[in-house]
């Protein structure tokens, strides 16, 4: 016990007699959480493959490149090409004036930034078709001008925005917090204006954060399904997304084609999480490094 | 270029930060700011920056008023306590960074900034550090790069904010050797706040002396050391021992005892007299002057000794002199002895002082 306080870190930790376990326990735990691991997460994304491909490689090609799914692909691609920019913009302008000003409502507006977690997407998506929809509040005057968002691509677009919209500052926040605001304010005093004192100090400070909450906030765009599927109104080859693609081939009974653009998803999830896995290392260290500067500075 | 300070006020909510501060700073002088914690020092440097908004009153730079200018216009360099370096840049980029934000006409050439930053970095005597990061900097190290990349702009004011605060004692003591002689070369109005009253008097031109928000006392290092002119400036510049009693006929009457307080002292019923621990002569018990005590414990740090002792009614006193002194007076403990100060200074006791 005394080694592994003196020495924190060091490999010995897991060795001490004193906090080992018996042979039986560590095997059992481990069983059993490996098994977990097995059932409930390989399996089913061994099965979205298996099934995608059960039919060979051509049949699957094939389904890929019929003109629904093709649409269905473009169509994911352009909301999240249009979403991740802006919730970017908003993430980072929001996580700056909350990490770096102290104003009123300060903490009115954290909630509200977590709002679109704590909501569930369906209402989300109801919230959306309430305003906007043809019995919605601004309903009858976007039908008179000829402006289309419910069963449209702005529709899409909007619920997208709002369900991903925490990612990039729930990120950012904690990170900018640490850092503290002595650079910006060094920058400002040496003469540096507003966008320089965001490009030169700031935006290098934050960059490993942000890319990895983009990484988060576009997995989440493109898989989003529940408040989409309510604005979407599900016109094939129109305003099908890649999930609600997916539901309508599988109602179908298309399972080979539902799995195919299934499998396509899921890729998307493994390659995120590869990139996940290494921006998060960065940002890992940015924000330690963040924490020991303000430590060492302070602690003297 | 000096700096006034007119009528200053700010309050932070219900907390009085500064009160009706006016100060002047002349031309080329190193001044300290100096006070407990919580006193104000940091937000006044903060607001002749343009850092901090003032409630109330007026910043003058050079005779114009800067009040309402913002902060990148004042062109003033200002020393952050934890450095505050760019941490993702170089040394060289760094100290190159106000030159390189300024608008393209006055931007200097990257011949031009190269030059200047070299010199820079020869006169902070770390030019071999031009590649470094920050973070393989040591703090005293730090600290002479984030003041190079303050004087790079060519400031009319240098401020400093507890410079020294983070570094320990040895480098602490080069550093502000060094930017005494640092200032004696270049000559820039600079105000530094600390909060260390040996820095300030070791550094410092002139001395401003703040509490709770107001000015209590402007003065060289000598005299506002000498000549206090409130129980609190005399207590806060180092320990003091309180001798109560009442001035009559230029003597401070303590129990039986009357030590001479010089003839200008006016009669006051209840005083305080104020000495420092090395203002005392110990005489032997049998001399006919000064306050009867005896000797509890003598402790000795490098050459000096210092020496509690307890009165008479129980009170301790402390005492410093040189251990060679008091080897030559064959002094120890329990040994009574006669204290005698050499400069007392007496104030008017006030209701509710501490």
């Amino acid at each position: 016990m005394s080694a592994s306080i003196a020495l924190p870190g060091a490999t010995d930790r897991y060795e001490a007699p004193s906090t080992r376990e018996p042979l039986w326990v560590k095997v059992t735990l481990i069983t059993l959480a490996l098994s977990f691991f097995a059932v409930f997460l390989l399996l089913p994304l061994g099965t979205v493959f298996a099934e995608a491909l059960r039919k060979g490689w051509g049949t699957y090609l094939t389904v890929l490149v019929e003109p629904d799914a093709l649409a269905s692909i473009r169509l994911t691609l352009l909301v999240a090409a249009i979403a991740v920019p802006l919730n970017l913009v908003f993430g980072v302008a929001a996580a700056w004036a909350i990490a770096k000003f102290e104003f009123p409502g300060k903490r009115l507006l954290i909630t509200f930034i977590d709002l679109p977690f704590s909501v569930s997407p369906v209402i989300s998506g109801l919230i959306y078709v309430l305003m906007f929809g043809a019995q919605g509040w601004f309903g009858p005057w976007l039908a008179e001008h000829d402006v289309k968002i419910i069963f449209a691509v702005p529709g899409i677009v909007l619920a997208t925005v709002f369900v991903t919209f925490p990612f990039v500052a729930r990120e950012l926040i904690p990170l900018m917090e640490a850092q503290g605001t002595e650079e910006e304010e060094a920058a400002v005093v040496l003469g540096a204006s507003g966008w320089q004192v965001f490009w030169h100090t700031t935006l290098p400070n934050i960059k490993w954060g942000l890319l990895y909450g983009v990484i988060l906030c576009n997995a989440r765009a493109m898989g989003e399904f529940g408040a989409v599927s309510v604005v979407s109104g599900h016109i094939r080859g129109k305003t099908n997304t890649m999930p609600l693609h997916v539901e309508i081939l599988y109602n179908e009974y298309n399972y080979a084609a539902a799995f195919a653009v299934a499998s396509l998803l899921a890729l998307l999830a493994l390659v995120t999480l590869g990139l996940k896995a290494l921006v998060e290392r960065q940002a890992n260290r940015q924000r330690r490094e963040a924490l020991r500067e303000r430590a060492e500075s302070s602690g003297e | 270029m000096g700096i006034a300070i007119r009528n200053i006020s700010k309050h932070f909510g219900a907390f009085r930060a500064l009160d009706d501060v006016s100060i002047d700073i002349p031309s080329g002088e190193l001044v300290a700011l100096l006070g407990p914690s919580g006193c104000g020092k940091t937000t006044l440097l903060r607001i002749i920056a343009g850092l901090e908004h003032a409630d109330a009153g007026s910043i003058l730079l050079d005779g114009e008023d800067a009040s309402s200018q913002h902060v990148r216009e004042r062109n003033v360099g200002f020393v952050f306590q934890h450095y505050a370096l760019f941490r993702h840049m170089t040394v060289f980029e760094n100290v190159a960074f106000g030159l390189r934000v300024k608008p393209r006409k006055e931007r200097p050439s990257s011949a031009e900034i190269r030059k200047r930053v070299y010199r820079l970095l020869e006169l902070v005597q770390l030019d071999w550090l031009a590649d470094r990061y920050p973070s393989q900097l040591s703090g005293g190290q730090r600290q002479r790069i984030a003041l190079a990349r303050a004087l790079a702009v060519e400031p009319r004011v240098l401020l400093l904010d507890e410079p020294f605060g983070a570094l320990d004692a040895k480098v602490r003591k080069e550093l502000r050797r060094w930017l005494r002689r640092l200032h004696d070369e270049i000559h820039v109005t600079s105000v530094f706040v600390t909060h260390d009253q040996e820095e300030a008097l070791e550094v410092a031109d002139r001395v401003v002396l703040l509490n709770k928000g107001q000015v209590e006392q402007i003065g060289s290092p000598d005299e506002i050391y000498d000549h206090p002119n409130s129980p609190f400036v005399a207590g806060f510049l180092g320990s003091v021992n309180l001798f109560h009693g009442r001035v009559e006929d230029g003597h401070l009457h303590v129990g039986e005892h009357a030590l001479p307080v010089g003839e200008g002292q006016g009669a006051l019923d209840e005083a305080v007299g104020y000495v420092r621990p090395h203002e005392f002569d110990l005489l032997p018990a049998t001399a006919d002057s000064g306050i009867p005590a005896k000797i509890e414990r003598v402790i000795s740090v490098g050459p000096v000794a210092q020496i509690e002792l307890t009165r008479e009614d129980g009170e301790l006193i402390e005492v410093e002199v040189y251990r060679d002194a008091l080897d030559e007076l064959g002094l120890r403990e329990g040994d009574r002895v006669s204290l005698r100060p050499r400069a007392i200074r007496v104030f008017r006791k006030e209701p509710l002082a501490a």
